[in-house]
């Protein structure tokens, strides 16, 4: 099966084990306190209806009132201030809850304003946590050059100890605000920068909400607007680091996949050119065919056609390199890249681009293809030698 | 400035903006209605108060008794249907808060699984809407061919459009479903699934599974809202993977590219100083090389113009260094030396991508 389907299959089933298992440990955890805290809930609730006197129908009709004066109790949710930290909990998915929009009006907006603001804030904080990874890793870099370490490099794993410690810290310090701003506990307070940072978001501890602090509070507004937005940043700075590679895992193996097809189709279809030039195919293969894997002829017929096409022999001498050296993942990527100098050359005889091919090509456009067949003839053997050492 | 840093600075403001002006809008749109309603429900509560005379105790009591009963509502919430739910909204970071770990112990599960989860979760939905992407493109393809379309390739508009749609599809089946099963209004139901689906995922006004005991009873509509999440986000996380992935990892490719020129540049120099110190003997025929000083110095290095297969390949491995240094443009001044002979090639490559 292909790669990408199977590892598709095998993070569906992972998901819905993890699933199955968290939910499992979650029922041992909760199910028993569920029940006792209702338990103990119904009975006051029965005891203030009978102080009161108060029917079924008479306390539901509290209940209802006291229910959707919850979020007002909180204070005055949409003012300016409300309506910004609702705002932020839309574009950043956390969606708390504790303010929602009333009006249909204000429903149809919020969606139009997810729609735009939503991938708008991911491309953000993955922009903005990129360039943090970087400011850190050339950090890291001169602090280890100062200690005169070395291996100045930083590794991959330097890079995920520091984020996974910002991260940490981040929790900690939102932690020790909350629980002294809000009266919460360390942990709750702990608990709700989690679950706000993760934009889960389940609004059962809200900040912001005791004492109309929205409106009476600037500063501790301000405050928790920077930490959240802040916190986002370093968790999708660490997510940058660590997640993003495997999110593009299926489309790059997807990737590989239609140019491998592409070279075979070329190779095959251009047979006929490749066995016009068999003097310089098999002085240059030479090396190659110790290597004898069938598609590695094929992709070698495809070189030798490369050559014909190809304004700078030079491109010639890579491809046979990356041949006999390398992975044939890379192989395709090379002559692809080949193919758009070949496009760029073949309209106007052009200075080709060294990048990441490597590609020394000259910048006269051959005048005709014998000479570079002749020219290859001669300096294959020689050349592909002496080229490896360069790389 | 590089082109990352721009490029994150204007995102940076760009969002702001975006805030901004969403606050002044829902400020606009909500503030009038909440202050009435607020005034309407103070009123009906001073009335109650009145009515049955609480003492101001009592009330705070009831008050408290009232919230705390608030998931109670719905039924059991934390069986297994209910935690397989809670677990839902926890990896897929929707987060109802319909229920909410009540024990210490739950709150730090939670976390923890979070941790693992959701990681795991966007790489899953990612992975499978690129699954989804490619079988749609092929779908595609193959009914262009069969519709006999002159150019049977799917281009990107294409693959948005269906994608698009896909999504509007999928909110309104869902709208339709849960309209019926829960007896909301259409509109409400289509708000409920775009907020479940964007995982921003408000509570308070509609949760779905939430009348009494559904959870326990109706189990067909249980399973049926549990595959309607999950199907529902692997959609919209495949049109993010169509649409919004690129621009995730723009940053991280420009970053290696400017890295790969610093690497390259880097060997062309080590070589190149290496070159020169093998080339001591073979002085006099670099310094003919360097005299020309024409752009295509050094394609006639390139070529082969003696049989001596030392110098061809001293020439070439001259040749090669000096090519890749791009920013070799950047010193015009250098002065004619043998040793320095090779830094005349640079000048004559230009980026062409």
């Amino acid at each position: 099966m292909k790669r990408q389907n199977a590892r598709t299959l095998a993070l569906i089933v992972s998901i819905l084990t993890y699933l199955v298992v968290g939910a499992a440990v979650f029922e041992k955890l909760e199910s028993r306190q569920e029940r006792s805290h209702k338990r103990r809930l119904d009975a006051r609730k029965h005891e203030l209806m009978r102080k009161y006197n108060l029917s079924r129908a008479n306390f539901e009709e509290l209940e209802l009132v006291v229910l959707q004066l919850k979020p007002h109790k909180a204070g005055v949710q949409w003012k300016f201030a409300g309506s910004f930290y609702f705002a932020i909990t839309v574009i950043t998915t956390i969606g708390y809850g504790h303010a929602a929009p009333s009006t249909d009006s204000g429903k149809v907006f919020c969606m139009f304003y997810a729609l735009l603001g939503i991938p708008l804030t991911l491309v953000m904080f993955q922009s903005l946590g990129e360039r943090i990874n970087t400011f850190v890793r050339y950090l890291l870099h001169q602090a280890k050059k100062c200690l005169g370490m070395r291996r100045t490099e930083v590794s991959m794993a330097n890079m995920v100890t520091v984020g996974f410690f910002s991260c940490m810290s981040t929790l900690c310090v939102g932690a020790a605000a909350f629980s002294h701003c809000e009266g919460w506990s360390f942990v709750h307070a702990f608990y709700y920068c989690f679950i706000t940072l993760t934009t889960i978001g389940f609004g059962d501890y809200v900040a912001l909400q005791k004492d109309d602090a929205l409106q009476n509070d600037p500063r501790y507004v301000a405050f928790c607007f920077v930490y959240i937005l802040m916190g986002l940043t370093v968790i999708g700075a660490f997510l940058n680091l660590v997640v993003l590679r495997f999110l593009t895992m299926n489309t790059e193996d997807e990737r590989r996949d239609a140019k491998q097809r592409a070279l075979m189709t070329v190779g095959t279809s251009r047979g006929e050119v490749a066995r016009l030039i068999p003097v310089s195919a098999s002085t240059s293969s030479t090396p190659v065919a110790q290597d004898s894997a069938k598609a590695k002829d094929l992709k070698g017929a495809y070189t030798e056609v490369l050559h014909f096409q190809t304004i700078c022999s030079c491109l010639w001498y890579r491809s046979k390199e990356k041949l006999r050296g390398s992975t044939p993942t890379l192989l395709p990527q090379e002559l692809t890249l080949s193919d758009a100098y070949l496009q760029q050359n073949m309209n106007r005889p052009h200075y080709m681009e060294p990048g990441s091919t490597g590609c020394v090509c000259s910048p006269r456009p051959c005048a005709s293809i014998s000479s570079i067949t002749t020219g290859l003839h001669l300096l294959s053997p020689f050349s592909v030698f002496k080229r490896r050492s360069s790389v | 400035m590089k082109k990352q840093n721009v490029r994150t600075l204007s995102l940076i403001l760009c969002m702001f903006s975006y805030l901004l002006v969403g606050a002044a809008v829902f400020d606009a749109l909500e503030s009038e209605s909440e202050s009435s309603r607020r005034r309407v429900l103070e009123l009906k509560r001073s009335e109650m108060k009145k009515k049955y005379r609480f003492s101001e105790d009592d009330y705070r009591e009831i008050e408290r008794v009232v919230l705390q009963a608030e998931p109670h509502r719905a039924g059991r919430q934390w069986k297994f249907a209910g935690s397989f739910y809670f677990a839902i909204t926890v990896i897929t970071t929707i987060g109802y808060g319909h229920a909410a770990p009540g024990t210490d112990a739950g709150k730090v599960f939670c976390m923890f699984y979070a941790v693992l989860g959701i990681p795991l979760t966007l790489v899953m939905f990612q992975s499978l809407g690129e699954r989804m992407n490619t079988f749609v493109r092929y779908l595609l393809h193959k009914a262009k061919q069969c519709t006999g379309v002159r150019r049977t390739e799917v281009s990107m508009e294409n693959m948005v459009l269906v994608g698009f749609l896909s999504c509007i599809g999928t909110l309104c089946v869902g709208a339709v479903a849960f309209s019926y099963f829960e007896g909301w209004s259409f509109f409400h139901a289509y708000y409920y699934c775009f907020i479940t689906l964007t995982t921003i995922g408000f509570f308070g006004d509609f949760v779905a599974l939430q009348k009494t005991e559904d959870l326990q009873e109706k189990t067909p509509y249980v399973a049926f809202s549990f595959m309607y999440i999950l199907v529902g986000l692997t959609v919209i996380g495949a049109f993010l993977n169509l649409v919004v992935l690129r621009f995730l990892t723009m940053n991280t490719e420009d970053e290696r590219r400017d890295a790969q020129e610093r690497a390259s540049l880097k060997r062309d120099r080590g070589l190149l100083d290496g070159a020169v110190g093998l080339h001591a003997v073979d002085e006099p025929r670099f310094q003919i090389k360097a005299g020309r000083r024409r752009p295509e110095s050094s394609l006639s290095s390139c070529h082969l113009d003696s049989v001596d297969p030392n110098s061809v390949s001293y020439r070439i491995q001259g040749c090669s260094p000096g090519s890749r240094d791009n920013t070799g443009l950047s010193s015009p001044g250098s002065t004619l030396s043998p040793g320095h002979s090779l830094h005349e090639f640079p000048r004559s490559r230009r980026k062409s991508v």
